[in-house]
């Protein structure tokens, strides 16, 4: 098994007179994975994205990208492999078209001229906004805003890349919008994929789950897994969704749901073959 | 190759203050006027140097006067005292401010906000302490005398015109400097520090070394402005570059509006004129005395705050936009018709 990320017994907090953000949090990311990391506000989710890119440095444990150490050497080179996507693309865009603003990321690394120019146009048509290329980011919708900033990282060629809640200010259809191209992309590319997330439709769509509870892992799993362990999750004050819940009602209601349907179609499926399993 | 966007609009709008500046000295009345006129241009050097900071790359200042001061006492220690050519002391003048920025750089690496700022407060007193105190060198509160004259191939640079041209074109220097430095990658930099540290340095920017970087560009455009200052009078004195100078030039930038190089050129400009003003006002009442100035200042700073927290200059770019592009579209129009009409005859 490769691990592209692994945090070993990894503390952080932000000053010494304050409690610990993290507490000896372990975990990996596979290469080609999509992990999603949920939780409550100051739970340590964010923290854990920053420190996966260099933002923060631990106190105490090691972080590995790609077998390398995250260290304050290291940081410049860890930052080409990890891409992070914020839930405000505003403070990503610096250029005055959306090819600028491309290439942004691409400038600060030193590549060449003629690898951005490629680079731009690729990245950007990942994205479905290959028509876009000299509009004005500010003209954007919030969605289109997101796509520029994902193909801004993508542009750098990261082996992962971090959305630290980067649906967050998106309207369903838009969230929607950006989850499929964000899955494309990562099919596409061969990419490591984080999110950092409230939004359960997106955490049923990843490969793994970690819940994070006041600073440590507290939970971790296929998103059937997690989602089974409904009461738990509403002990700590986390939901689970829609569809979930639902299935959980049926079940009491007398209904042998077989599995823990993660959406429509599969609590569908369960239900229109009920009869032949009865 | 023709520039395009924002860069094409920088050197129409340089082109169009250059000849402004030209013919200002011809549409003064007075003496006083073209002395008050240069040191709107002093002051613009400085402001723009602050602006850099502030509003690109968003730390705030309040030690930039002293900044000021290291290059003019450099400049007049050098030139009076050890006779030195002026023209070599503006090396050290603008050496000088940048080593005590790379320094305290260094030690304010990891101070943000008003940390930062509470910091170059301290280090602002620090500088008038001693230009007040270090008698030796600086000849203490009296004022240092006795500052030489520039000369240039023969020709001396006395107050008047010809020291209102050699001051204003190294305040259109450092302009297009700073214009040339926003448009480029440094500025693309600053401005994503600006918008968002974390997020900047998720790109790829190395937010210390940009900060330190246009901390000291600002320092060396203060000594500039320094010895330009110190040249022009005869004698300087440390009640120049206190705590007030240096509130004035954030009022400065503020004022005009610290995210454009425009705005800080504007802020010095309407500043220098309302401090002419309230002076020729005090004249005549006699209750407006130089304290007055300073309670206008933080109104003024107030207002600004509060009303316009983008600054002036953005406010009346966003407001006159519209209109230019409506000129912009009807002359294209014309242009499109002119075309055709051509084509029928």
């Amino acid at each position: 098994m490769s691990y592209f990320i692994e945090f070993r017994d990894v503390s952080f907090r932000y000053r010494e007179d304050q409690p610990w953000v993290l507490k000896d949090v372990s975990f990996n990311v596979q290469s080609d994975e999509w992990l999603a990391i949920i939780g409550h506000n100051g739970s340590g989710k964010s923290t854990i994205a920053k420190l996966m890119n260099g933002l923060l440095l631990p106190q105490k444990g090691e972080i590995l990208v790609d077998g390398v150490q995250v260290t304050e050497d290291t940081i410049w080179e860890i930052r080409k492999k990890v891409g992070m996507v914020f839930q405000n693309p505003d403070n990503q865009f610096v250029g005055t078209t959306v090819k600028d603003d491309v290439a942004f990321g691409m400038e600060n690394h030193g590549l060449p001229r003629k690898l951005m120019v490629e680079r731009i146009q690729t990245s950007l048509a990942a994205v479905g906004m290959n028509d876009y290329e000299a509009h004005e980011p500010h003209r954007l919708s919030g969605g289109q805003k997101q796509r520029v900033a994902i193909a801004s990282v993508l542009a750098v060629a990261p082996q992962l890349i971090i959305l630290d809640e980067a649906t967050a200010m998106l309207d369903p259809k838009g969230r929607l919008e950006i989850m499929e191209t964000i899955r494309n992309v990562q099919e596409d590319q061969d990419l490591s994929l984080l999110t950092i997330t409230h939004d359960l439709q997106e955490v049923v769509k990843a490969d793994r789950v970690i819940v994070m509870n006041q600073g440590s892992k507290w939970l971790e799993g296929t998103p059937r897994d997690v989602f089974s362990e409904k009461d738990k999750l509403r002990n700590i004050g986390l939901d689970t969704p829609f569809v979930t819940k639902l299935a959980a009602e049926l079940s009491a209601a007398g209904l042998p749901i077989q599995r823990e349907p993660l959406n429509h179609q599969e609590l569908l499926e369960d239900l229109w073959t009920l009869h032949s399993k009865m | 190759m023709k520039r395009k966007g924002i860069q094409q609009m920088s050197w129409k709008g340089i082109a169009a203050f250059t000849v402004l500046i030209l013919i200002l000295p011809f549409l003064l009345s007075t003496s006083l006027m073209i002395t008050k006129a240069t040191f709107a241009g002093i002051y613009t050097i400085v402001a723009v140097g602050l602006g850099l900071l502030m509003g690109f790359a968003g730390q705030i200042s309040l030690g930039q006067a002293a900044f000021y001061g290291v290059g003019a006492y450099s400049t007049a220690i050098l030139t009076a005292t050890f006779g030195l050519s002026p023209w070599l002391s503006l090396l050290i003048a603008i050496a000088a401010p940048a080593l005590i920025a790379y320094i305290l750089g260094h030690t304010m690496a990891r101070l943000h906000g008003y940390y930062l700022a509470m910091a170059t407060l301290a280090f602002g007193i620090v500088i008038h302490v001693l230009l007040v105190e270090w008698k030796g060198f600086t000849k203490g509160a009296s004022g240092f005398y006795g500052i030489p004259k520039i000369e240039f191939f023969g020709f001396t640079f006395t107050q008047g015109i010809s020291y209102y041209y050699l001051v204003w074109a190294f305040a259109l220097l450092v302009i297009v400097l700073s214009l040339n430095i926003i448009h480029s990658r440094i500025g693309r930099a600053l401005r994503s520090i600006h918008d968002s540290e974390v997020a900047s340095s998720s790109m790829g920017v190395d937010t210390g070394r940009y900060k330190m970087q246009v901390f000291i560009i600002s320092a060396m455009f203060a000594g500039i402005a320094g010895w330009l200052f110190a040249h022009m009078s005869y004698s300087i004195s440390p009640g120049s570059f206190g705590l007030d100078g240096s509130i004035l030039f954030l009022t400065m930038v503020v004022l005009g509006g610290s995210t454009s190089v425009w705005g800080a050129v504007f802020g010095a400009l309407l500043i220098t004129a309302i401090s002419s003003f309230v002076q020729a006002l005090g004249s005549k009442i006699s209750f407006i005395t130089s304290d007055f100035e300073h309670v206008l200042y933080g109104l003024i700073l107030m207002l600004v705050v509060i009303f316009l927290p983008q600054g002036l200059f953005p406010a009346i770019a966003a407001k006159l936009k519209p209109l230019l592009e409506y000129a912009g579209r009807k002359k294209k129009a014309g242009n499109i018709t002119a075309v055709k009409g051509d084509q029928r005859a």
